[in-house]
């Protein structure tokens, strides 16, 4: 496929895909939960209804600020997304890098962050300084994690060179060295952080400071900012499966021929990644204070990475 | 003092019983109170209370009603220990009647307070998990807790206002086949309890509850803080044993009063748990020993009613939440001169200042919870106009023409 | 013509759509106006494992901006009358009000208290009443059903 075509086609398959993902985790945790749960489609129901409803702009928020962090949000993830799955449907060369998809997740978060702050709202106010050390504590290893895969055996950071290497290989990338493997594992750890769901869901812990930055908004800026979320929620599981854990590439070169089968193989596997490391804890765990997540992320997220990237280095 | 100023925000926490959302929430259960949380970063500096917002009037309205009229009317000062409130109130009339209830009414009044403190202390280790996060804990509890509600339901025909006090006696009567049922659902509901032991115990709730909202055993007693409150806090009160009502006086050897000594949250909330266990022990003790007879005088409930002289009484309960105190002066033609009620929340929230000063924000939900308080029980408790923005304490009799004027044109 | 009928059909399915997804997704916020707790835990309740709102689609939220059904239990009380005047002006439209338990229908046993501002809907417009004392879940989720069905259908 083109990779331009490739490109285009990925931005509604995003969406339709994070939002359906959206929709089995609340299932999911409902069903663990001894509950029937909402349809696998309430998600867009959702959205469909938020996106039709009143647009209030409180009075004590600067107006255009307010009005466009959403939308920056929203487009970042989704471009994210976009970059990563379109390398995955295309088997071509497409610009961007791992990097790139790093820094357009975590732009997405600070627009969110920076939007709820221009409300004017003291929780607001209170979610943006928790996202903020939050952020700070999973970000470090996570980028770490992601650096060490230039030092370590595929020795790339473009995203289709890395799909190569493991089908060249014909092993994931996380089975193939001891160094991968840790920044597999560091990754699966900050996932939870990433998507704040609990137990690190304190930036918009509802009981507490009643969703945090998103608190002001509603109607169709609510609508973006949740399919910035589940968008990225979707990218970070993306990640993990297609740099780390291509199954595909025990097909060998046939992965590259059977683009389909490939990519249904990685959705699954994020699917699969997704409810262990999303839906799982929010359903086992209870919120930890700020203070004990910080000290979790930097003993053991950091310690892995900083493995990750000795062990790549040394060549293991 | 203004670069100090500068340093400390004011952020005003509307907190809300969850939710509840109590949402809650909270989200879940949502009552009103305003906290206004001065913080310093995270830390919290200074407490600030504003109550008053579920104030009803309702020692005033009791006041221009008769007696069975205000037994449906302190019903509803609160949903979750609407037993205690009617008990409470039954006991002074008929300590003012001299009526005596027969030895059936007494167990099954007993039997029905016990439920619901399973009841309400279920509900509140939901809202506690729910405070930090853990919905999942808080499901269960409250599934849980439907088991107690079907009970209510087939017993007295109510979920949560079971009305099933009346002068002189209890208006619904057991059956056999009840008394099975109880005993079965009981056995189920202890499995359940012990469950939900273990996961109070689990890890990631221990990070969240231990070690928080200390309230020192001098300070308990200083502040007279009263109910499971105080006995997680090393004071060994309960109205239960201290003075006993109902059929508890026979009942004595088949509870003892749990006393936990760790001054937190966590204590709090294990003396609440082991509370539960008691109170299965004392229903199928009920159960064993319940006597026969009738349940309440052949008499009609208005001729008792407008026998009851003029007097006054003080009574005394212990609801889940503490020691529930009424004074009620009759007047002597089947209406009340004067009703009182201090309820075990006006007691306790005293004693949220020393525990949350110095806490996290992120603690303050779980520390307003550990006293479970009631606060439509409370609020019942302030006389202040508040109209155009003044504060001005109005004299009670003024109040009481107000009161009927109103009631004349409704 | 062809093209004006298409136009139509075409606004009348958006029209579907966007009611489809209002009824399928109401967000709840709770307000308690002074109410005795019974129908504060009886909707819990309803949300709770038994009963399951959420299997219609219904969160409770924390917040009025992002709630399109108020709740209200209780008879208003003169301190919370501001404060349920500016929640319900909170919510963003299209909005239900659903009175739950008698006292927020009728003012029931409290009617005639100095501190009582009367039932709801002297106060702002409601749309369903979810009479009891407290009423059962299944009648607050059956309110909410009806509520949602009547007004944004």
């Amino acid at each position: 496929m083109d990779a331009a075509v490739a490109f285009i086609t990925s931005f509604p398959l995003v969406l339709v895909v994070s939002l359906l993902f959206e929709g089995i985790d609340r299932k999911i945790h409902a069903r663990m939960q001894k509950r029937i749960g909402p349809p696998i489609i309430q998600p867009f129901y959702d959205l469909i209804k938020l996106f039709n409803k009143e647009r209030i702009i409180p009075v004590t928020a600067s107006t255009r600020v307010f009005e466009i962090m959403p939308m920056i949000a929203a487009a970042a993830s989704i471009l994210g997304a976009s970059i990563l799955l379109s390398n995955t449907l295309s088997g071509l060369g497409m610009i961007g890098d791992l990097i790139l998809v790093m820094y357009l997740l975590a732009m997405s978060s600070i627009a969110l962050m920076v939007g709820g702050l221009a409300s004017g709202n003291p929780y607001a106010a209170i979610g943006f300084s928790r996202k903020m050390s939050m952020m700070i504590a999973y970000e470090i290893p996570m980028f770490i994690a992601i650096i060490s895969v230039a030092f370590g055996p595929p020795a790339v950071l473009t995203i289709d060179r890395v799909i190569k290497f493991q089908i060249s290989t014909r092993l994931p990338l996380a089975v193939s060295s001891l160094s991968m493997a840790s920044a597999a594992a560091t990754l699966l750890l900050c996932i939870p952080a990433a998507a704040s769901v609990v137990p690190f869901d304190i930036p918009e812990a509802k009981t507490e400071i009643i969703y945090g930055f998103l608190i002001e908004y509603g109607g169709p800026y609510l609508a973006l900012a949740k399919i910035a979320k589940a968008v990225s929620n979707f990218t970070l599981t993306l990640l993990v499966s297609v740099v780390f854990l291509y199954i595909p590439s025990l097909l060998g070169e046939e992965a590259l021929i059977n683009l389909g089968i490939s990519l249904s193989i990685c959705l699954a596997v994020s699917l699969l990644i997704m409810f262990a490391t999303i839906t799982v804890p929010r359903t086992i765990f209870a919120r930890l204070k700020i203070g004990q997540a910080f000290k979790f992320y930097w003993m053991l997220p950091l310690a892995l990475s900083i493995l990750s990237i000795i062990l790549s280095v040394i060549g293991l | 003092m203004t670069a100090e100023r500068d340093v400390e925000r004011e952020v005003e926490v509307e907190y809300t019983r969850l939710r509840i959302p109590f949402g809650p929430i909270h989200p879940a259960l949502k009552e009103p109170v305003l906290l206004r949380v001065s913080v310093r970063g995270e830390e919290v500096v200074d407490v600030d209370m504003a109550l008053g917002h579920v104030h009803r009037g309702i020692e005033l309205l009791a006041e221009g009603r008769n007696l069975i009229q205000t037994l449906y009317l302190i019903e509803r000062i609160c949903g979750i220990c609407s037993h205690s409130h009617t008990t409470c109130f039954i006991q002074a009339l008929e300590e003012i009647g001299g009526i005596t209830p027969s030895k059936r009414a007494l167990y099954l009044r007993t039997l029905i307070f016990e439920m619901e403190r399973i009841h309400s202390h279920l509900l509140l280790l939901g809202v506690i998990a729910y405070e930090i996060g853990f919905d999942t804990l808080f499901m269960f509890t409250w599934h849980v807790r439907e088991k107690i509600l079907d009970l209510f339901e087939k017993i007295t025909g109510n979920r949560i206002h079971h009305a099933m006090n009346t002068i002189g006696g209890v208006r619904w009567d057991l059956t056999p086949r009840m008394v099975e049922e109880i005993d079965a659902y009981m056995r189920e509901v202890e499995k359940s309890v012990k469950y939900i032991h273990n996961v109070f115990m689990d890890g990631t709730v221990e990070k969240r509850v231990c070690g928080l909202g200390v309230l020192s055993y001098d300070d308990a007693v200083k502040l007279c803080v009263v109910g499971p409150t105080a006995r997680g806090s090393g004071v060994d009160i309960d109205v239960r044993r201290d003075h006993p009502y109902a059929a508890y006086d026979e009942l004595k050897r088949d509870f003892s009063v749990v006393v936990e000594r760790g001054c937190d949250v966590y204590a709090r909330t294990e003396v609440r748990i082991l509370e539960i266990f008691e109170s299965i022990n004392i229903i199928r003790a009920i159960l064993d020993r319940l006597p026969d007879g009738p349940i309440r005088p052949k008499e009609n409930v208005f001729r008792l009613m407008r026998g009851i002289p003029e007097g006054e009484a003080i009574s005394l309960v212990e609801a889940p939440r503490g020691e529930l105190l009424y004074f009620v002066k009759t007047d002597g033609s089947g209406g009340l001169k004067r009703l009182k009620v201090r309820t075990p929340t006006f007691s306790n929230l005293i004693g949220l200042k020393p525990m949350l000063i110095g806490c996290e924000i992120a603690d303050v939900p779980v520390i307003v919870a550990s006293i479970d308080p009631c606060l439509s029980c409370t609020n019942r408790l302030i006389v202040i106009d508040q109209e155009r923005g003044e504060s001005n304490v109005i004299d009670v009799d003024s109040l009481r023409h107000r009161v009927r004027r109103r009631w004349m044109r409704q | 013509m062809v093209i004006c009928m298409f136009r139509l059909s075409c606004k009348s399915m958006m029209f579907r759509v966007i009611s489809k997804g209002r009824v399928k997704s109401p967000w709840i916020f709770h307000l308690n106006t002074g109410s005795c707790n019974g129908c504060d835990i009886e909707i819990v309740a309803a949300f709770a494992p038994r009963y399951d709102l959420e299997r219609f689609g219904c969160l409770l939220v924390g917040s009025p901006r992002h709630a399109d059904v108020l709740l209200v239990t209780g008879p208003v009380t003169r301190q919370m009358l501001p404060r349920l005047i500016r929640v319900y002006e909170q919510i963003p439209e299209p909005k239900v009000v659903v009175a739950v338990g008698t006292c927020a229908s009728s003012g029931s046993p409290f009617l005639g208290s100095e501190m009582v501002e009367g039932p709801v809907d002297r106060i702002i417009p409601v749309d369903v009443y979810v009479i009891g004392c407290p009423p059962r879940p299944e009648a607050i989720v059956k309110g909410v059903v009806t509520a949602v069905k009547s007004k944004f259908r």
